[in-house]
């Protein structure tokens, strides 16, 4: 929170993160598939100032996400449980630095984020299987939007996977100077 | 002694030239039963250098043309006052050209949880929630919301997507649904839709939501088992990977 209060300028490159989301290179894509920037965002700023902190930017952040893509599905949800569990993690001695454990946690974290993604599309999504009637499907029943648990076993798996893997892949390279820099800011870490 | 009778020379009894009659028979007979095709064919070519010149055809046909053109009017408007009465989109054919705006992409998500595009074109240029997108090829899909300057599109991959489409062959009817990859799935409704590889897919003229007939793409696979109607593969014919400008049509 005191990183927050310092640092108001070091907070606002979470704005980066909507912004890298639109832009979307196309060079850094596993099967066309995107990282999650916002747990590669979240995951140093928790590791930096603590779970209250945490936890607020992680609200800001999952507003900016669902402002910029439509549907009822938020991104909250993944971002707040996530704040949550990684915020207690700064306090941890010796600290969480490691490429390896950077990793990990992204991994789950974007297991995490994109779990919550898949559960709320359930939700939305839950519908009575079709009829089958002899004169074939309700039309008022196909027209009901959202991913269906077929898509999601198969090509929402797919994004799931692809995603995971490349945000833990990634996370070394960017969380790493991230978590450096804003640790370098933090009154606590200046020794 | 009686004056000698001399006896006229006559045709040998059974010499008559019985082929050359019937020839004639049956040449007449053909004439009558070709309603004098060989007659007018000969009057054809003998009168050829007196025919009407190309300036009278070229008559014929300018009047056919205005004639055309008139029927097509009076078609068009007959169309656009039945889907009035429908409650349906208007046909792409009777829209001006301001109708549409152009609009430059300025991002791309086709990849990942959401397929969408942002434009370059908001509320501030007429665009607005709901209007089709087209992109060189055909549909590739409706906005979703729009800001003053920019505008979010809905690909026709992304899960949320639903257009009614029908088949240009057989003109089964169906459901275009994004499921999250390249490639969206017709859901038909009926039994036994017809359908294979190679069959063109247009928007339907039923739809409440796009103009009839905008071309969406090409049915790649058909399964013609999946439960509880046949369902294909669809490969859209727009580009959607490698798009940079588009086009949004305006009511």
């Amino acid at each position: 929170m005191e990183l927050l209060n310092r640092q108001p300028l070091v907070a606002t490159s979470l704005l980066l993160v909507p912004f890298l989301t639109l832009v979307a290179p196309p060079w850094l894509a596993l099967v066309g598939v995107p990282p999650c920037w916002p747990v590669l965002w979240l995951l140093p700023w928790a590791l930096a100032d603590g779970r209250r902190s945490a936890v607020l930017l992680a609200a800001v952040l999952g507003m900016l996400m669902d402002a910029i893509h439509h549907g009822p599905v938020s991104w909250l949800p993944g971002l707040l449980l996530l704040a949550w569990w990684w915020g207690p993690l700064s306090m941890r001695r010796p600290p969480i630095e490691g490429p390896f454990s950077l990793g990990l946690l992204a991994l789950l974290g974007t297991l995490l984020m994109d779990g919550t993604l898949m559960l709320q599309w359930v939700a939305w999504s839950w519908r009575i299987p079709f009829g089958r009637g002899a004169a074939g499907p309700d039309p008022a029943e196909l027209a009901q939007p959202g991913w269906t648990w077929q898509d999601l076993s198969t090509s929402g798996l797919h994004v799931l996977l692809a995603q995971t893997l490349l945000t833990a892949l990634l996370a070394p390279l960017i969380c790493t100077p991230l978590l450096r820099l804003w640790r370098r800011a933090h009154p606590s870490w200046r020794g | 002694m009686p004056p000698t009778r001399r006896r006229r020379p006559t045709a040998p009894r059974g010499k008559l030239p019985w082929p050359l009659i019937l020839a004639f028979i049956l040449l007449l007979v053909g004439v009558r039963l070709s309603k004098g095709a060989m007659l007018t064919d000969a009057f054809a070519a003998l009168s050829l250098p007196f025919w009407p010149g190309p300036a009278q055809s070229e008559w014929l046909r300018s009047a056919r043309t205005v004639e055309d053109q008139a029927r097509l009017e009076a078609l068009t408007q007959d169309n656009t006052r039945l889907r009035q009465m429908l409650a349906l989109q208007q046909s792409r054919d009777g829209q001006a050209e301001g109708q549409t705006v152009s609009a430059p992409v300025i991002s791309r998500q086709t990849g990942g949880w959401w397929q969408q595009l942002v434009i370059g074109k908001g509320a501030v240029a007429g665009v607005r929630a709901g209007q089709p997108v087209l992109a060189p090829g055909g549909l590739i899909g409706l906005v979703a919301s729009v800001t003053p300057a920019t505008a979010t599109v809905t690909l026709l991959t992304d899960p949320s997507s639903r257009v009614g489409v029908w088949l240009s062959r057989t003109k089964h009817h169906g459901l275009l649904t994004g499921v999250g990859t390249a490639r969206p799935v017709v859901r038909f409704l009926d039994k036994d839709p017809e359908a294979r590889p190679g069959d063109l897919v247009v928007t339907s003229p039923a739809s409440t939501l796009v103009p009839p007939n905008l071309p969406v793409g090409v049915i790649q696979s058909v399964d013609a088992s999946a439960d509880p109607a046949p369902t294909a593969v669809v490969q859209l014919i727009a580009p959607v990977q490698a798009v940079d400008w588009v086009q949004v049509l305006r009511p």
